[in-house]
């Protein structure tokens, strides 16, 4: 054999070829089945040729292997012998078993036919009576059913007619629910027959819906109910088809109307928080307005919680509500802000409108209400901090203009020193109270306000910056010095009190050294925080600037006051060289009252000054010392004067001009025109040298004649003692009042002067004439 | 200041007033001036700056009978000019020609053209028509405006018309507009007034009290400047006469004169009796000032002034802008100091 490896597989295999050669039809597969056991593989195909296969053989092997070759084959054989026997007779067994079955089932079928048709006959009969029972019953059953159906009916329409009193029953018994349910049930019916059969239950059952529709809607807006109730209610109006958007109109209509009753008008605002404050120590007093206000809103979110539930579809419109409501709020509190506040007071009415708000975000969350109200609050507290500041300044420009009404009554006095102490202390405390309120805005403790924290200090420091600024701006306009572009201030710039000018001045120097500096520490102090983030362009509050800016505001304001003085007394000079001819003047007899009133101009200065300006604080020394220059002075131009005087008139003329240029070279160049200082005598001699300048300049538009050039030279011996008296550059006044000479000799046709007696005398009876007036005036 | 380095001065013998810029002469920058002498013999004397700008010469110096209130060279011919004056008790204006040649003889007498004798009370000022050839001419006192034509070749003047302020209106001034040679400027003690020559009439006013001075702006119309006494210096749009469209300080006592620069429109030169002359810059129109952008207008607003000469003794009074080199202009103050300088550093990029 060759291959034992696997004997069992072998022999199965060849088990089956054998079958399928024996049962093929092909004679030549059961010998390709009977060599199978040949090793060459191809003794088993149909195609295997014996002789081809013999010469292969025997040319490849040899002798041995031939013998071997064909005793292995002569086994092969005998073995398929054997099997084929053993296949033959294991078939003629299975036979033998066949035909004893048949055998078997032949015998047992014999019978059959005779019970299958007994069996039919018997069912035949089974249907037959079946048949006949059914006929029978037929009639009766068809009455039955009829009667059923009749029955079913009146059941219904004895519903129907029952319909009213059960309703009524239900409504007595508030079960609602069971109305509409059998309200529900007969409707189909009613809506068929309603018109014809029914009409007077439908009616009835209609009146009663209607009670029940009623009573449901009440139940439905009675806040006393329980949101379950009503939204019961609601489910079963909906049910009845009652209209739920019209319902829902309504409810949102009383909502709506209810949101009246929360604002806070401004003129309650004050009372709430009054009462919010006081509350503390009359608690016995358990409805103050401000728990009213709050149970009110309370019950108002309540509402809108209800009726949340009971139309969960319409939120938008409760949003837009509640919405309505902060807005709302916010814009009474603008209103109420518009009035003075103080901030305890913002505080309280913000404090409870936060709440407010608190409350609906609670109820409406995705309303967005928080958002929404802190722009809101943002907007009002911005408002709020402006608001104080002008608040603010118009209380300082209040100040100072009540005061200058009252002038007209009060005349005198330290009048100006009032109004600049009044306006220097509205200033400073207004400046102190400013910044107290808004540290409690800092302070404050409620949710938006910590947010804000760093805006409210960059809105303040923005605030004062602009605050000073047109405080400055204000000042300017208040004093006439930039004309207002409207009419209204404008033309009343004629009428402002120089004195108010002053005053203006002086306050901005005062705004400029203490309350700037006060300001910038307050700030620093407390409101340093957030100008970085809010305010890219630097720090908003830029202190040097504003100092600056008032600085040259003072001056400004100065120079203006000395300006509108000095233009009074040019309007008077002017009326007194335009008018009389001097080409033609008289024989001096006295003094000019031109004089009078130049002085009297210079003493009202004078007073002004004294009240609001400070002394100089080197009066004393400087007197002292122009003292000793000014004698020398004087007398040089004396002698000069009277060495001109002495001339004879032709000689005169010709070297008259070569004397002033002369005497101008001797004498140092005064300097006129100096700076302004705020001292009380600073601003008097300004006011002098100008005046002065003036009288110059009207003599050298003149021409005189003698008399002319005399009475001028009278008048202004006159002025000489008083001016010096008032004048701290005495110097610089000696030289102007004898350049007015000057001039006065240069237009002058016929230079003679006054002999010096002559106008001693005439001068002492001015002063004597005046003295007696004064006494009079005392007196009387 | 650099007022004392760059001015070249030219000494007048007395106190002087007025000085005019000869327009006609348009080879060499020249100036007129007159002395204000009540008693002296008065002169006039025609300067010339050298070619180098750097002297200022005397071409000519002629008499004058009376002291010499104002001046004004006419535009057409160098030679004819325009003076008011005053005796004392009454005043007189006339056309005088320079004889010719001039400079030859250094004082010559000069030849009167027309007398313009129409006026009783104090005259102010003759204005000459700005547009260079006609020969007309304003001349203005207390209460009148009369309007002459001057026939210079047959010397006379003739008055075409002539019209009453009225007693309340004291004039003091005033300018002929360059823009519109119908119109003049006349300044009164409540107003300045604008007069409509082809009817005589008023017929548009600037309520403004003690303005002492107006100059109309030569390269830009509708502008006009006006100088008052206490407040400084306006600016008005002719158009919107309710406010001034720019203010300037002005000087510390009056403001005696402003002049516009004819070429650079900005530039504004004033003189006052703080014996000073400042130079100005005002940029302002109402077109302009909505153009620039804010902080170059504050920059401008912190100061207009470019420059103040105060190398002067005594208060100045007369100012002429050259029209031939118009960075250049006189001052004269009232010691009689001529004083010529150039504002070539101040001058607007352009």
């Amino acid at each position: 054999m060759a291959t034992e490896a696997a004997p069992m597989d072998e022999k199965a295999k060849r088990m089956r070829d054998l079958l399928s050669s024996f049962y093929a039809p092909d004679p030549s597969i059961s010998t390709s089945g009977s060599s199978i056991n040949a090793s060459f593989d191809n003794i088993n195909s149909t195609s295997f040729d014996a002789d081809q296969y013999m010469d292969l053989m025997i040319k490849k092997s040899n002798l041995e292997v031939l013998l071997q070759r064909h005793v292995q084959m002569a086994a092969e054989i005998k073995n398929l012998d054997t099997d084929l026997q053993m296949l033959v007779y294991e078939n003629y067994n299975k036979f033998i078993s066949a035909t004893d079955t048949i055998k078997r089932m032949k015998s047992n079928i014999f019978g059959m036919e005779g019970n299958m048709d007994q069996l039919l006959q018997k069912i035949m009969s089974v249907q037959s009576k079946s048949d006949g029972v059914n006929t029978s019953l037929f009639e009766k059953r068809e009455h039955i059913e009829k009667l059923h159906r009749t029955r079913n009916l009146l059941r219904k329409v004895q519903f129907i007619y029952d319909l009213p009193a059960r309703l009524q029953k239900c409504i007595k018994s508030e079960a609602y629910g069971d109305a509409v349910r059998f309200y529900t049930g007969a409707m189909p019916i009613l809506k068929v027959y309603g018109d014809t059969s029914f009409q007077d239950c439908r009616r009835a059952s209609e009146e009663a819906i209607e009670i029940i529709i009623k009573n449901l809607q009440t139940k439905l807006f009675s806040d006393s109910e329980s949101i379950q109730a009503r939204a019961e209610a609601a489910v079963l109006l909906k049910q009845l088809d009652v209209p739920v958007d019209s319902l829902k109109a309504k409810l949102l209509e009383k909502l709506e109307q209810s949101l009246d009753g929360l604002q806070i008008k401004p003129e309650e605002a004050s009372t709430l928080v009054e009462d919010d404050d006081s509350s503390n120590d009359t608690e016995s007093n358990d409805q103050h307005p401000a728990k009213i206000h709050e149970d009110a809103v309370r019950g108002f979110s309540e509402a809108i919680r209800a009726y949340r539930e009971i139309f969960p579809d319409s939120e938008e419109r409760l949003f837009k509500l509640a919405r309505a409501l902060t807005a709302m709020h916010f814009e009474y509190m603008e209103l109420y802000i518009k009035k003075r506040v103080s901030a305890a007071d913002f505080l309280g009415i913000f404090r409870i409108v936060w709440e407010d708000v608190v409350l609906m975000d609670e109820v409406l969350p995705e309303a967005a209400l928080s958002d929404l109200s802190a722009e809101a609050a943002q907007v009002t507290l911005k408002q709020f901090v402006a608001r104080m500041f002008s608040h603010l300044q118009q209380d300082i420009s209040d100040t100072l203009l009540k005061f200058d009404i009252n002038q007209k009554e009060a005349v005198e006095g330290e009048l100006l020193k009032v109004v600049l102490e009044a306006s220097q202390k509205a200033v400073l405390q207004g400046t102190t109270n400013i910044f107290q309120d808004f540290r409690q805005l800092l302070d404050e403790k409620t949710g938006i306000f910590i947010k804000m924290k760093d805006l409210i200090s960059g809105w303040i420091q923005k605030g004062s910056q602009d605050f000073f600024r047109s405080l400055e701006a204000q000042f300017l306009v208040l004093s006439g010095k930039t004309s207002s572009s409207n009419d209204i201030e404008g033309k009343s710039s004629d009428k402002i009190h120089a004195g108010l000018i002053l005053v203006l001045a002086q306050l901005s120097v005062f705004i400029e050294q203490k309350v700037i500096p006060r300001v910038t520490e307050e700030i620093a102090a407390s409101f340093s925080g957030g100008n970085s983030q809010a305010f890219e362009n630097g720090p908003a509050f830029i202190p040097g600037e504003l100092c600056r800016v008032f600085h040259a505001a003072s001056e400004k304001l100065l120079q203006h006051y000395i300006d509108t003085r000095t233009q009074k007394v040019s309007v008077l000079l002017r009326k007194r060289f335009k008018t009389p001819n001097w080409v033609k003047h008289k024989e001096p007899r006295e003094v000019h009252m031109y004089v009078d009133m130049f002085l009297h101009e210079l003493e009202e200065v004078g007073k002004e000054v004294k009240q609001v300006l400070p002394q100089g604080t080197f009066r004393k020394h400087k007197r002292t010392d122009s003292n000793g220059s000014n004698t020398t002075t004087s007398s040089r131009s004396n002698t000069l004067h009277n060495d001109k005087m002495a001339r004879s008139n032709s000689q005169r003329a010709r070297s008259q001009l070569f004397e002033t240029h002369l005497a101008k070279l001797f004498k140092q160049k005064v300097e006129i025109f100096t700076k302004v200082e705020f001292t009380q005598e600073s601003v008097v001699t300004t006011t002098v040298k100008l005046c002065l300048k003036s009288l110059q300049e009207y003599v050298r538009l003149q021409t005189f004649n003698r008399s002319g050039f005399q009475q001028i030279q009278l008048d202004i011996q006159f002025l000489k003692a008083p001016l010096k008296e008032a004048v701290e550059d005495e110097a610089a006044i000696d030289f102007l009042l004898d350049e007015v000479i000057v001039a006065a000799s240069e237009r002058c046709l016929d230079v003679i002067p006054l002999e010096p007696p002559i106008l001693d005398k005439l001068i002492q009876a001015k002063l004597a004439k005046s003295k007696e007036h004064n006494n009079n005036t005392v007196s009387s | 200041m650099q007022g004392g380095s760059s001015g070249i001065g030219y000494g007048l013998k007395y106190q002087a007033r007025c000085i005019s810029d000869v327009k006609a002469d348009r080879d060499h920058t020249s100036f007129l001036t007159g002395t204000l002498s009540l008693k002296e013999e008065n002169e006039v004397h025609l300067l010339r700056l050298s070619s180098g700008g750097s002297e200022l010469l005397c071409e000519g110096l002629f008499s004058h009978p009376n002291e010499i209130w104002d001046l004004a060279s006419s535009p057409f011919d160098q030679r004819i000019f325009s003076t008011v004056f005053s005796t004392g008790d009454s005043y007189g204006a006339a056309i005088w020609q320079i004889p010719e040649p001039y400079g030859q003889s250094n004082s010559s007498t000069l030849e009167c053209v027309a007398s313009l004798d129409a006026h009783v009370g104090k005259i102010n000022c003759v204005l000459w028509c700005p547009s260079g050839n006609s020969d007309k001419l304003i001349s203005m006192d207390e209460q009148n405006l009369v309007f002459w034509s001057l026939d210079s070749s047959k010397k006379s003047a003739e008055v075409l018309s002539k019209e009453s302020a009225g007693m309340r209106h004291s004039l003091s001034g005033g300018a002929w507009n360059p823009h519109d040679v119908n119109s003049v400027a006349a300044t009164s003690e409540s107003s300045i007034q604008f007069w409509d020559l082809r009817t005589m009439k008023k017929n548009n006013s600037i309520e403004r009290a003690h303005v002492r001075n107006v100059d109309y702006n030569l390269k830009r119309e509708h502008i006009l400047v006006s100088a008052d006494d206490e407040s400084g210096i306006h600016l008005w749009d002719l158009r919107k006469t309710k406010f001034p469209v720019q203010e300037l300080p002005g000087h510390t006592h009056w403001t005696w004169a402003v002049r516009c620069n004819p070429e650079y429109e900005e530039l504004i030169l004033s003189v006052g009796t703080d014996s000073a002359v400042n130079l100005w810059f005002a940029s302002a129109s109402s077109e302009h000032k909505t153009s620039e952008s804010p902080v170059e207008a504050s920059r401008q607003r912190v100061n207009p002034l470019l420059n103040s000469y105060t190398d002067y003794e005594d208060s100045v009074y007369g100012l002429a802008w050259s029209s031939r080199e118009p960075w250049i202009f006189a001052s004269l103050s009232y010691d009689g100091r001529v004083v010529i300088e150039s504002v070539k550093p101040f001058l607007p990029r352009r």
